[in-house]
């Protein structure tokens, strides 16, 4: 049987990592220190790791506790497997999201364990499978995923008003759908004018505006799916070609302008500010990317109350990149 | 997407944009060069993504470059976001009134109020409640006041 492994003292983390393992059908192991921690992963080779990342200095120690024991660049650890847990937000953990051990982020935010476990689980699942991609992955089996084809960039604003209906419909607030259609639209623009790139590597559409009509075909064919479980609608937005940056990608979302002037460039034609700004209006985001391949880029929003609710809800940050 | 109408409000311009700010948004096309003295009702205006946001700043920051005055009023929960998120957004412009959300406890319906920023400040943040206009029933402020508005406790 498969083990989870949790390094933290933190008891919210223990019911939760308890949860999460129960529900994906994995032993808990449990070690208080990093140093504990790293010669469980050398002793039991767990499949998955959930640390708490909330300090630099826990982090500092978990990094030299691993370097003794396994070597950092281990097959026994990899990026994809480690969950960090933090209570703060990603622009005050640069420890995290600089480090090369960055996988997923769980935010600390366990008050209703018996709806964020589940979810949590599911997204486990999905990492432990060959490929994490596929909205169903992370749904309730048996949710109906709708699929839309883009076939020319002018086309997007359609996606996003479609959208629109369907959250309305699903009776998401109206604030609620016009933050989701927002991200989706972000989203949506990477996929069709940052991710498609040449064979060097060089961006094809980065400089070209926003508003230019282009036909999207063949390998710059861009998807997008939706579906809503009852709770959590799951949304998906697929490339052909797995140019997705890692560092580039955690750099963006850990920036906050509203403590630093937005510069304008005007040489670019985006804005540089979509991630970012999408990544602070809540939810949760899932990026895969089999590189040079396929990137998927989902984000959940639970549907709530009240939209207090909606911002406050539990959340994750993960990245699964396969090379 | 956007749209807007000109009116003169005394010695000021006042400029009510409706729809959507996106990649199709062109301020200079739709506005023309920023007048010395500009109000801009952003009462109807849903939504603005990343690249509008660019083109907001862009049209915004000549006016304030040109030493105007710039004020904006009705500035809908969309805007009110952005401002809060972008330190610069408002250009050097002042906000004078916003609208601001609320959530009936009985029935969930959303509502919103508006309300002068000063009187906002006033009030402490401490924010009244409303009565629901679809079942009557107590409708309260539905969003974290430190974030909704953060700007204006700075």
């Amino acid at each position: 049987m498969s083990s989870l492994l949790l390094i933290s003292d933190i008891p919210e983390d223990h019911a939760f990592a308890t949860q999460v393992a129960k529900s994906v059908g994995c032993v808990l192991i449990h070690a208080k220190s990093p140093e504990e921690g790293a010669k469980m992963l050398r002793d039991q080779s767990p499949k998955f790791i959930f640390i708490d990342g909330s300090s630099a200095k826990t982090y500092q120690k978990f990094e030299e506790a691993i370097h003794e024991t396994v070597g950092l660049f281990s097959e026994l650890i990899q990026p994809n497997m480690i969950h960090f847990i933090s209570s703060e937000t990603m622009d005050s953990i640069p420890h995290l999201t600089q480090s090369p051990l960055f996988g997923h982020l769980i935010f600390r935010k366990f008050d209703k364990l018996d709806e964020c476990a589940p979810v949590y689980a599911r997204v486990l699942a999905a990492t432990a499978k060959e490929r994490a991609f596929g909205l169903e992955n992370f749904l309730r089996p048996g949710t109906k995923i709708q699929t839309i084809q883009l076939k020319s960039s002018d086309q997007k604003q359609g996606a996003v008003g479609a959208l629109t209906n369907y959250l309305n419909q699903a009776k998401f607030q109206p604030r609620m759908a016009t933050q989701i259609s927002n991200a989706v639209d972000e989203l949506l623009m990477n996929a069709i004018f940052d991710a498609p790139i040449d064979d060097t590597g060089k961006t094809l559409y980065s400089n070209t505006p926003r508003s230019t009509i282009f036909k999207l075909e063949g390998k710059s064919a861009v998807e997008m799916q939706v579906g809503f479980d009852g709770e959590y609608v799951g949304i998906t937005v697929v490339d052909h070609y797995g140019s997705l940056d890692k560092a580039r990608l955690l750099n963006h979302v850990s920036k906050n302008y509203s403590d630093e002037t937005y510069k304008l460039k005007l040489h670019q034609a985006g804005a540089g500010i979509g991630l970012a700004t999408i990544y602070q209006n809540g939810g949760s985001f899932f990026f895969s990317s089999c590189v040079r391949e396929r990137t998927e880029v989902t984000v959940f929003f639970r549907r709530t109350k009240s939209f207090v609710e909606f911002k406050n809800q539990f959340r994750f940050f993960s990245t699964q990149f396969y090379f | 997407m956007l749209n807007a109408t000109k009116e003169q409000a005394g010695s000021a311009t006042l400029i009510r944009l409706s729809g959507a700010i996106e990649e199709s948004a062109n301020f200079d096309k739709l506005l023309g060069p920023p007048p010395a003295e500009l109000i801009v009702s952003c009462k109807d205006v849903p939504r603005i993504n990343s690249v509008g946001v660019k083109a907001w700043i862009r049209y915004f920051q000549q006016a304030q470059a040109k030493g105007g005055k710039l004020t904006f009023i009705e500035c809908s929960t969309a805007i009110v976001e952005q401002i809060n998120l972008i330190s610069n957004f408002t250009c050097g412009g002042v906000v004078e009134s916003i609208y601001v959300p609320f959530s009936c406890e009985s029935c969930q319906k959303e509502l919103i109020g508006l309300f002068k920023t000063s009187d906002l400040k006033s009030l402490n943040f401490i924010l009244p409640e409303l009565k629901c206009s679809k079942c009557g029933g107590k409708a309260v402020f539905d969003d974290i006041p430190e974030e909704y508005l953060g700007f204006l406790m700075k």
